[in-house]
């Protein structure tokens, strides 16, 4: 069993790291996060059905990540309406890896659930069900919160382009 | 309105996902050739797409990879096998030697013949010294006895020498 931990470390580590970076913003926090996860999925590695290890695991990651906000006190709020918010930032001219960097600052300034969805399906490339399965929503409910945080992603990126 | 661009956003995003059907994608073309909104929106959500593309999953620094591969040691079970650490293991071996130390400690009962015929033996033993002690008492008494007699005549032998001799010198 300890050699399919090993093996399930290997495969979503990354992506687990990555979705806790985007939402703490905090890398010692983001690794303790990080941590705290695997460590449930070792305890709990008997329970899991091997099929919804990555699904669990990122919903895992994610929940104690905002555990984390909230108990920090940080601005997290789960507003469904939201569209508001921008990040600032000279674009005019950007190289790719400026507009790169931008755009990490933009998804990261993002509000619940809006940054999740975007991580989970745009950097970490999760299928739409895979994200409604980690984020506990229906389908529909994925796809309109991430049409509205792409269109916020559109505008802002939009305006600080040539 | 709102419903409108709800269903533009829908159409986009299916599009740029790939799951825009031929035919709509060409109605969704046609449609923005005569409508520069919708045809800016497209425009920015293929830009914001490229964008995204060059964003990708960060690699976990080797920190906590390190931090991961050491928890299955870190967090071994412990509820299974308890019995097995070793002061559980003295604890478990003490007992036996509890055992017999306390049955060494305690004296055998005796079995019923077995008071049966000590009680007799003891018996004939109380009778030897029953007679034993009779003859003894006997031979103190004869001894004591002869001692006190031959004290006394003693005694009255030396008073009548005495007085005898006494009347001798008198007479003298």
């Amino acid at each position: 069993m300890s050699k399919k931990y090993r093996q399930w470390v290997r495969e979503y580590q990354d992506q687990a790291w990555t979705v806790a970076r985007y939402i703490l913003k905090d890398a010692g926090e983001a690794e303790d996060a990080t941590q705290e996860a695997f460590v449930k999925l070792w305890h709990n590695r008997d329970k899991i059905d091997p099929e919804r290890v990555q699904s669990w695991l990122m919903k895992v990651t994610r929940n104690g990540c905002l555990d984390r906000l909230r108990r920090r006190r940080d601005n997290v709020e789960f507003d469904e309406s939201y569209m508001g918010g921008e990040v600032s930032g000279p674009m005019q001219g950007a190289a790719a890896s400026q507009t790169r960097e931008w755009l990490k600052r933009a998804i990261g300034s993002l509000k619940e659930p809006y940054r999740s969805l975007v991580v989970l399906r745009d950097v970490n490339q999760h299928s739409y069900e895979e994200v409604a399965s980690m984020l506990e929503l229906n389908l529909a409910q994925v796809k309109t919160y991430l049409h509205r945080a792409r269109k916020q992603l559109r505008k802002q990126l939009a305006e600080v382009r040539p | 309105m709102k419903e409108f661009e709800d269903k533009w956003e829908d159409r986009i995003n299916a599009l740029l996902d790939g799951e825009l059907s031929a035919s709509d994608a060409e109605l969704l073309k046609a449609e923005a050739s005569s409508d520069q909104a919708l045809a800016r929106a497209i425009v920015e959500a293929y830009q914001l797409q490229q964008a995204m593309n060059s964003i990708k999953v960060e690699r976990a620094p080797d920190s906590l990879r390190k931090r991961l591969r050491a928890i299955p040691r870190e967090h071994r079970p412990q509820t299974s096998f308890r019995w097995l650490q070793p002061r559980w293991a003295m604890a478990l071996a003490a007992i036996p030697l509890v055992i017999i130390a306390v049955s060494l400690m305690q004296p055998d009962k005796p079995s019923a013949v077995e008071v049966a015929k000590a009680r007799q033996e003891l018996a004939i033993a109380f009778a030897y010294l029953d007679k034993a002690a009779a003859i003894t008492s006997r031979e103190i008494e004869s001894t004591v006895g002869q001692t006190m007699a031959d004290a006394v005549t003693d005694s009255v032998d030396r008073a009548i020498k005495t007085q005898s001799s006494d009347a001798k010198e008198k007479k003298a």
